[in-house]
């Protein structure tokens, strides 16, 4: 890497270029190269490829690329609050994570006689993480949401900079509970790759089985969730009683019901015997048939699907301008996940499941959740059929100063961008799904009902902790 | 439902709760200060059939007016300190302050010093430390019912 950066306009055109050849943006952050103040903007091709794209952020100031990539918005936002670049062309650049300022500065002017503002949050009713929503209603008509997250931003990436390599893990993925494993295993990968390490088919394998086996409880308690919001208190006993059944299971293979401390840089001490895969296996075809039971139950009571259709909206095209990732764009009928190019984690043949009704809305993303559990628990019972023993990545190559990595969270792509000053964290970025689909959120909800908020927020589910980190 | 019935209380033996036959009842109400997410899923399931606590009379209140009990998560960040803080001041007396995992006790990987205030003790007066990483829904429900008891370790 070259100590000359590339200049505003070489960057902007670089970034627009592959835009246009059919890149996507997946993350951006302020950092230093080579001692000089730099901006990363991560892209990533339908092939899973990524490249990295680094300007001069010297004085400063570098160009926007909000225009070319709305999904940068939050990007810009969070660097300008906590590393103090400016981006021009970035008007009005809102503050994210610095809450001392005026709240007219967070909330976008709403003008006319009957609108008026419904503030929520930091703190909810029910048992939910912290983060404040500013609703401009007419009424009960939804025009506008401001979100104000961050309340929870504990600088978990500042705390790991400094720190050896191996032990950054535990400080990045704290972030978040529900994304212990992805936050995990993308960091992990992403040293693996600055250290010129790859991992071995048996590597591979015992991680894929801790992300299904994380996919497996966020997405019965997700559906959990949804049903929660909508009020039906049968459909969420009872998947609440299946989420915990797995996270039961998670703490008989791991010691830990949320899979804590299952997953290391360079190597795995996951040791599974012949009655561990077998009660893995079992536990699983188990949940499987109360799952699928208690899914068509839901399917057939009509008051509770009655619900779901035609609200909370984000078709394709919503997809591709924001930026969204994961089951929110599933359902909208974009098939990307990053599950199909993985080579390093054991997904062989993966093809993202496709809904016949991919509309986008509450329903399309309650369906595809249910979709998609059933391939996630064939994936496990093959991947379970041996023993799983611990194993080591493999030196392949001299490695870099910059390591990147993409691993599907159960809420979408997570990117983590890990940068090394020999064996220790010189800056790290973890960008999950959720700090990916906040912004569809607010998007989704313009336009409906107070009252069907709640739901559309959890037919997301994202995390506050993921994203304020 | 007479098969659910039999099939929670098999559960409930074999997860080793307590009895609920007991006079008096606690409402509680969460902030979430920081949290990974973790204590707020162990807590939800506390609220689920298994632990179900209502059995004891515990219950989750959606107003710290109505609360008997702040139950608070995370190391207090800076930014929600204030909130917390409110939070405390609207509740009636008497009140009690439960600090529930290790991060409300200062413990494990908190983040940067810069973004953290302190430990909940450092904000408000704690009356029950309810340790884990995440604490299991059993040792939440377990520790919660030491509070009614009057045998709560603090």
């Amino acid at each position: 890497m070259s100590a000359l950066l590339p200049s505003g306009a070489a960057y902007r055109d670089a970034v627009a270029t592959a835009l246009a050849d059919g890149w996507r943006f997946a993350s951006l952050h302020a950092t230093s190269d080579h001692g000089d103040p730099a901006v990363r903007t991560l892209l990533t091709s339908p092939e899973g490829t990524t490249r990295l794209e680094t300007v001069d952020a010297h004085g400063g100031v570098v160009p926007t690329i909000v225009d070319l990539a709305p999904a940068a918005g939050w990007d810009e936002r969070e660097a300008h609050d906590l590393y103090g670049v400016r981006f021009d062309g970035h008007a009005p650049l809102r503050p994210l994570v610095e809450h001392e300022v005026p709240l007219a500065r967070f909330t976008t002017p709403v003008h006319g006689s009957d609108p008026y503002q419904i503030a929520v949050g930091p703190i909810h009713a029910g048992v939910i993480e912290s983060g404040h929503f500013r609703f401009h209603v007419v009424g009960d008509l939804i025009l506008h949401v401001d979100a104000r997250l961050f309340y929870k931003h504990r600088g978990l990436e500042r705390a790991a900079e400094g720190l050896p390599l191996a032990d950054g893990l535990p400080v990045v993925a704290r972030a978040c509970a529900g994304c212990w494993v992805t936050n995990a295993v993308a960091y992990a990968q992403a040293c693996e790759e600055a250290l010129g390490l790859s991992p071995t088919p048996e590597l591979a394998r015992s991680r894929t089985i801790l992300l299904e086996l994380e996919r497996v409880w966020n997405t019965l308690n997700d559906i959990g969730a949804i049903c929660a919001g909508v009020g039906i208190a049968a459909g969420t006993a009872r998947f609440a009683v299946l989420a915990d059944d797995a996270r039961q299971l998670n703490a008989r293979l791991t010691g830990h019901r949320f899979l804590f401390g299952s997953v290391a840089v360079a190597g795995s001490a996951l040791d599974l015997d012949e009655a561990a895969v077998g009660d893995a296996r079992e536990t699983l075809a188990r949940i499987r048939r109360e799952s699928s039971r208690a899914w068509h139950a839901l399917l057939f009571n009509g008051s509770f699907m009655d619900r779901m259709p035609d609200i909370g909206i984000v078709d394709a095209d919503a997809v591709q301008t924001l930026g969204v990732v994961g089951l929110a764009a599933r359902a909208a009928g974009v098939a990307e996940d990053v599950r199909a190019t993985s080579p390093w984690l054991a997904y062989d043949g993966f093809e993202p499941a496709a809904l016949r009704r991919p509309a986008g809305d509450v329903q399309a993303r309650l369906e595809q959740r249910a979709l998609e559990l059933l391939p996630c628990l064939d994936i496990l019972d093959r991947l379970l059929a041996q023993p799983v023993r611990p194993s080591a990545a493999v030196a392949t190559g001299t490695g870099s100063a910059v390591g990147v990595s993409r691993v599907e969270s159960p809420r979408g792509a997570t990117s983590c961008i890990v940068e090394r000053d020999g064996d220790l964290v010189a800056r790290v970025r973890l960008r999950t799904g959720s700090y990916a689909n906040w912004p569809a959120v607010a998007f989704a909800a313009a336009g409906n009902l107070l009252p069907d908020f709640p739901l559309i927020n959890k037919s997301f589910e994202l995390c506050y902790a993921c994203v304020d980190r | 439902m007479l098969v659910l019935l039999r099939d929670l209380r098999k559960l409930r033996r074999s997860r080793g709760l307590p009895p609920a036959r007991r006079p008096g009842s606690l409402a509680l109400r969460h902030v979430d200060c920081g949290s990974c997410n973790g204590c707020e899923h162990e807590l939800t399931l506390v609220s689920g059939p298994t632990v179900d606590m209502a059995r004891y009379g515990l219950g989750i209140v959606a107003s710290p007016r109505h609360a008997d009990v702040l139950l608070v998560t995370g190391p207090v960040t800076t930014r929600m300190r204030a909130a917390l803080v409110t939070a405390y001041e609207a509740m009636p007396e008497p009140r009690r302050v439960a600090a529930l995992g290790d991060c409300a006790l200062g413990e494990g990987v908190l983040g940067s010093p810069s973004e953290i205030f302190g430990r909940v003790e450092d904000v408000l007066p704690v009356d029950l430390r309810i340790p884990g990483c995440p604490p299991t829904p059993e040792a939440i429900a377990g520790a919660l019912l030491g509070l009614i008891d009057g045998t709560a370790a603090s």
